[in-house]
């Protein structure tokens, strides 16, 4: 009886600026993604009736620009973030607990791939599973060269100036490439392997409500119980 | 065999070299080609008011009938080709100016006796005279226009509707953004690649603010459409394709790993959950 309400302690896993971050991510990728790949295949009906129902070219031009201003603004708070965990909570930005790659997320991804063929258990994760750190580093990094080359494009007069004409060209195709692997990888893998996962399907609730269950966190991320109660000890 | 069958495969064989052949030829001919005047679409052509004689004259100016069997050239010349297009200066003639001026009748001058063969076109060649619709809006008039023009210039059309002007303009309908004339000019039809700040000028109608290395933005960035002699276009295509490339290659790789990755860890999952139910 003890140790099953124990099991069923209700554990805080996302403080309210991350829930708050990652539902405006997903608000603002959306709208990118969808505005973007409108402009795209313009040729089909389909993105010609969603275009003219945002406001034609004009209105989606502006959703655009203004969504990727959210979205980097976004990126730019979670960033005076990391300064502040690091400076006043003296957190630690690149200890086993943290989205910093560490060896261990080598070996637990060959770990993974000998659970997959049935030959060992599932690796036991820190804080953040190796998958969990791509989609972070994905969309940090990525949102950086998507931002650069957004720039470029919504502003060709300034930057030809710095670069040869061409480079706007050239920011043209990376954008767009980019965008296919975002959008390719946040609606197969990060869809897949956390939100449609037998044990949480069909939604991973903790990143909206910030809770999740100690019995839980010992089976996806048993390394989270120690930072968790690291104080508390 | 026996020769029945022998010829029934003769007959197919003819069967299908005459089909064929009929498929060829209704490619080669102008689809909507007649001898005679459509008058139902001429009546609501922007020339509709007009009678037979205010282009055509009588036809019979210099003393022979029309049609003249006797005539050399009898049934051998295209009328579209040979017509007197300075007739079209009456009503048009800033148009008529313009086109003087421009790169086509440039072209038609150079190679007058290849004219036809070379194709340089003509008034008639870009306008129906006949079935072209008055008062089209702007954005009626750069989709007819993109078609037209992609009809000689297929590398650049094809990149001009890759390109953000061409999006916005044709396929999405944006009236601000340019259309083929709006940079090579209407009737002038002018290039752009010889001289900076020629095109400059046209860049400023849009983007006042730019400078010269503006121009080295490459909007018909497709290889079939650069002429080879013009290697700094070429080179700046080139560096293009090898950037993207790679960037393809990158994009390719990415998704193929981390699909077959998620794809055999659902596989897994769903295996493992179906065998506890079953133990169950």
């Amino acid at each position: 009886m003890e140790s099953n309400r124990y099991e069923n302690q209700i554990c805080v896993r996302f403080c309210v600026l991350h829930r708050l971050l990652h539902i405006g991510v997903m608000i603002t990728f959306t709208l990118l993604a969808v505005t973007g790949f409108a402009l795209k295949f313009s040729t089909e009906t389909w993105a010609q009736g969603l275009i003219s129902f945002m406001g034609g070219v004009p209105g989606a031009g502006w959703l655009h620009r203004v969504s990727a201003a959210m979205f980097y603004l976004i990126v730019m708070a979670h960033l005076v973030w990391l300064g502040y965990y690091k400076l006043v909570l003296k957190g630690h930005l690149t200890g086993p607990h943290s989205l910093f790659p560490q060896i261990k997320d080598f070996q637990d991804l060959c770990q993974n791939f000998r659970y997959i063929f049935g030959k060992g258990e599932p690796p036991l994760f820190n804080r953040f599973s190796y998958l969990e750190k791509v989609d972070y580093w994905a969309v940090l990094l990525g949102m950086q060269s998507m931002g650069i080359t957004g720039l470029l494009m919504g502003y060709p007069e300034f930057f030809s100036t710095l670069f040869p004409g061409y480079v706007i060209n050239i920011a043209n195709d990376l954008h767009f490439h980019e965008a296919v692997l975002a959008v390719g990888y946040i609606a197969v893998v990060h869809m897949s392997a956390t939100h449609l996962i037998p044990e949480v399907f069909p939604l991973e609730k903790s990143i909206f409500t910030g809770k999740t269950t100690k019995a839980k966190i010992m089976k996806d991320h048993p390394g989270e119980w120690n930072s968790l109660y690291a104080d508390e000890k | 065999m026996n020769t029945r069958t022998c010829c029934k495969r003769g007959l197919l064989f003819i069967v299908l070299l005459v089909m064929g052949a009929g498929s060829v030829c209704a490619r080669i001919m102008p689809d909507q080609s007649t001898w005679f005047v459509d008058m139902k679409r001429f009546s609501q052509a922007a020339h509709t008011g007009l009678s037979c004689e205010a282009c055509h004259g009588t036809m019979k100016e210099d003393g022979r009938l029309h049609p003249d069997p006797e005539r050399p050239d009898f049934l051998q010349s295209a009328a579209k080709r040979v017509y007197d297009y300075a007739r079209c200066k009456k009503c048009h003639a800033k148009a008529y100016e313009r086109y003087l001026a421009g790169e086509h009748a440039t072209a038609m001058e150079k190679t007058p006796q290849d004219a036809i063969k070379t194709y340089a076109p003509t008034c008639g060649d870009c306008h129906s005279s006949h079935y072209d619709p008055a008062h089209l809006s702007r954005v009626e008039i750069g989709k007819r226009m993109t078609e037209v023009c992609g009809v000689c210039h297929v590398a650049q059309k094809e990149s001009y509707l890759e390109n953000y002007h061409g999006k916005a303009a044709v396929n999405l309908g944006y009236d601000k953004a340019a259309y083929c004339t709006d940079c090579h000019g209407a009737h002038t039809c002018k290039s752009l690649k010889n001289d900076k700040t020629v095109a400059l000028n046209v860049c400023h109608r849009c983007h006042p603010k730019a400078s010269e290395d503006f121009t080295e933005f490459v909007i018909h960035y497709d290889e079939k459409g650069i002429a080879e002699k013009d290697d700094e276009k070429n080179r700046y295509v080139s560096r293009i394709h090898l950037v993207s490339a790679l960037s393809l290659i990158f994009v390719i790789l990415m998704l193929c790993a981390f699909y077959s990755h998620t794809f055999l860890l659902m596989l897994r999952k769903i295996h493992e959950k179906l065998r506890r139910h079953d133990g169950e």
